[in-house]
């Protein structure tokens, strides 16, 4: 990657849909923050200052996943200008809440519920789908929010010119690092193994069980999870739709298969 | 070997003086289960607990900690894990954990962040009674002879004292007349008595001397797939058990400065991105494959080397993993008894 005239990368920060809470743990990342305006060239990050510039960038870090036309048309121009695209939140590399309704009549069904018949004259709407939907995505730093260490330590390696390096396994290790007794085991149904650690596993330590915020780990066992949960009494519409909730397209597939199997 | 005498009474006091001398790590509740902990209050010490969820090696090498400080000028070792520690209320088969964890660390390679550790740790060990998990006579891991300072055996009003090294002894020495040197006829009776009570109250047990045999035979059965469609990949059987000992390394930089952290993490067999290499490849893609890995640690490997099984029977495995893989049922399935376990009903299962 080039740098600019004062060796720095050029980066940009969008938000397209979402809660806007990546974008905002950035900002709250106080104590860092000088540093993190210091230590790259950021050109655009609406929430953090108001002389954005739309040019070439050298990394494009992408929050919320695409909902309207616009957004579409947003995110493929980001894409020309960037020479990386990192998606941050669960949002933007696997739907998120907004893409809970994986099928697209569903969907139809319930846009209509909500908005009835409204003609829209600005904004036209599409099923929410992840960034990687519409363009070639380089790396993903997912978490509802993204955590504070977890996109410092990204950011860092990013404007080294490093890729990130993230655990790849699933929220269990870091729940039985916390040395949390498994809610699986008491009956709870826990998606942690079926979920990228990251989080610290926050919930459980709390006594709560993951709900998969921070999208699927690529090695999850979706099938045992889904069987296991049905043997401990829950019912069929209860799993998909706690599965499908955070990253419904990152279970898609996986759903999908399991319709199948119902009929 | 010098055995003494402590009255129940004189437990506390005892506890009080040496926790002066060294942060006291005892095993307390932790809902229903136990943990190793550091207390104020002593009266939270459970004295009956089962197996802690972790085993004490969490105390030697935490989790996840910082190994070297990096900046400008190079490389600094950071050992801040390594304070003055004794640890309170280990179990027979968890020392029995720790000795084989010595040994691997001393092998072919010095892990200086774990041996330095263990040498500012001294072991006070704690008898215990067997639960329906415990399998530790199997491995004959359910009595100790070498690897801990002092030795308590639970019984009615007092416990017999080991003293297994001269730390040990120095311990002691901090307060002499809490304990009692005379032991009375009466008193090695009532211990006699309850050790042939223990011995028969193990439930279970497991020929951990057919399993090399049968690991070998039985490499290509069907059995390992089958595990490997019910296993989750969570790590959990490996973060438990007190003889896994894998790390990965990771870089953290510090944001703006030169400086960073690399840090060491717990890393398990069972997981995935742990068989991967450079470019990609994975040579245990395959759940099943990886489980037969852990389960050739535990059950065959280590048996051939030094003879003795690398399992020591905690039953942590077992109380751990939700699809019920763990060395009981694997064991049975080995030697050819029916289970009843999860990842044995699992292709079953017919989804309403
Ligand atoms: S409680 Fe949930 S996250 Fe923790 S080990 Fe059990 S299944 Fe995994
Ligand atoms: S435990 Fe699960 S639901 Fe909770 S923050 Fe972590 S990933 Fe999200
Ligand atoms: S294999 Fe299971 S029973 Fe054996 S030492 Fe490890 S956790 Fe304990
Ligand atoms: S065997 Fe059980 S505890 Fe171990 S990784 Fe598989 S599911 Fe998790």
């Amino acid at each position: 990657m080039e740098k600019d005239k004062n060796g720095k990368l050029k980066i940009g920060i969008y938000e397209l849909t979402g809660c806007a809470g990546d974008a905002l743990l950035i900002l709250d990342c106080e104590k860092e923050l000088v540093s993190i305006f210091k230590a790259a060239n950021i050109q655009s990050f609406l929430m953090a200052k108001s002389d954005n510039i739309d040019g070439e960038l050298d990394v494009a870090l992408v929050e919320g996943s695409v909902t309207t036309e616009k957004e579409k048309e947003e995110l493929l121009d980001i894409r020309k200008r960037a020479k990386v695209v990192v998606g941050i939140g669960t949002c933007a590399c696997f739907g998120g809440i907004q893409a809970v309704f994986l099928d697209k009549k569903e969907w139809e069904k319930n846009f209509k519920k909500v908005y009835g018949d409204i003609k829209m004259k600005h904004v036209k709407p599409v099923q929410s789908k992840p960034i990687n939907a519409y363009i070639e995505v380089d790396y993903y730093l997912p978490g509802c929010p993204i955590g504070k260490e977890q996109f410092l330590s990204t950011f860092n390696r990013i404007i080294r010119g490093n890729p990130p390096e993230l655990y790849g396994f699933p929220v269990c290790v870091e729940c039985k690092w916390n040395e949390n007794d498994c809610l699986l085991n008491k009956d709870i149904p826990c998606l942690g193994p079926v979920t990228r650690a990251g989080c610290g596993s926050i919930c459980i330590n709390h006594n709560l069980p993951c709900v998969g915020c921070w999208g699927p780990v690529e090695d999850a066992n979706l099938t045992s999870e889904f069987k296991l949960l049905r043997e401990k009494g829950f019912d069929y519409d209860f799993i998909k739709k706690k599965m499908a909730t955070f990253s419904g397209t990152g279970m898609a597939d996986f759903l999908g298969k399991l319709e199948g199997e119902k009929k | 070997m010098r055995i003494t005498k402590l009255k129940k009474d004189n437990l506390f006091p005892f506890l009080e003086i040496i926790s002066e001398e060294a942060d006291l790590w005892v095993p307390v509740k932790k809902e229903d289960k136990h943990v190793f902990k550091v207390v104020d209050d002593f009266s939270e010490i459970e004295m009956n607990s089962t197996r802690t969820i972790l085993p004490p090696r969490k105390i030697f090498l935490p989790p996840n900690f910082n190994m070297f400080s990096v900046s400008e000028k190079g490389y600094k070792e950071d050992f801040s894990h390594v304070t003055k520690k004794i640890l309170f209320g280990v179990h027979p088969c968890d020392i029995h954990g720790l000795i084989i964890l010595d040994n691997f660390n001393k092998q072919a390679y010095l892990d200086s962040y774990y041996l330095e550790a263990r040498k500012n740790t001294l072991i006070l060990g704690l008898s215990c009674w067997p639960d329906e998990y415990c399998f530790a006579k199997s491995s004959n891991t359910h009595v100790i002879e070498e690897g801990y300072d002092l030795f308590f055996t639970n019984l009615e009003d007092f416990f017999l004292v080991w003293i297994g090294s001269s730390q040990g002894d120095d311990l002691i020495r901090l307060k002499p007349e809490l304990f009692d040197e005379e032991l009375k006829n009466k008193d090695i009776q009532t211990y006699i008595n309850w050790q042939a009570e223990r011995n028969n109250a193990y439930k279970w047990n497991i020929n951990f001397a057919a399993l090399p045999d049968l690991m070998e035979l039985k490499y290509k059965d069907p059995l390992w797939e089958r595990l490997g469609d019910a296993c989750l990949a969570c790590g959990s059987c490996s973060n438990v058990c007190p003889t896994c000992n894998c790390y990965n390394i990771m870089d953290k930089q510090c944001l703006g400065g030169k400086d960073g952290k690399i840090m060491r993490h717990w890393d398990a067999c069972t997981l995935k991105e742990y068989s991967e290499v450079a470019g990609g490849e994975n040579f245990r893609e395959k759940r099943a494959d990886r489980l037969k890995l852990w389960y050739t640690h535990k059950l065959q490997a280590y048996i051939s080397k030094y003879g003795k099984p690398s399992c020591v029977g905690c039953g942590r495995c077992i109380a751990t993993c939700p699809v019920d893989i763990n060395v009981r049922t694997v064991g049975k399935a080995l030697i050819g008894e029916e289970v009843d376990a999860f990842w044995a009903r699992i292709n079953k299962e017919v989804t309403k």
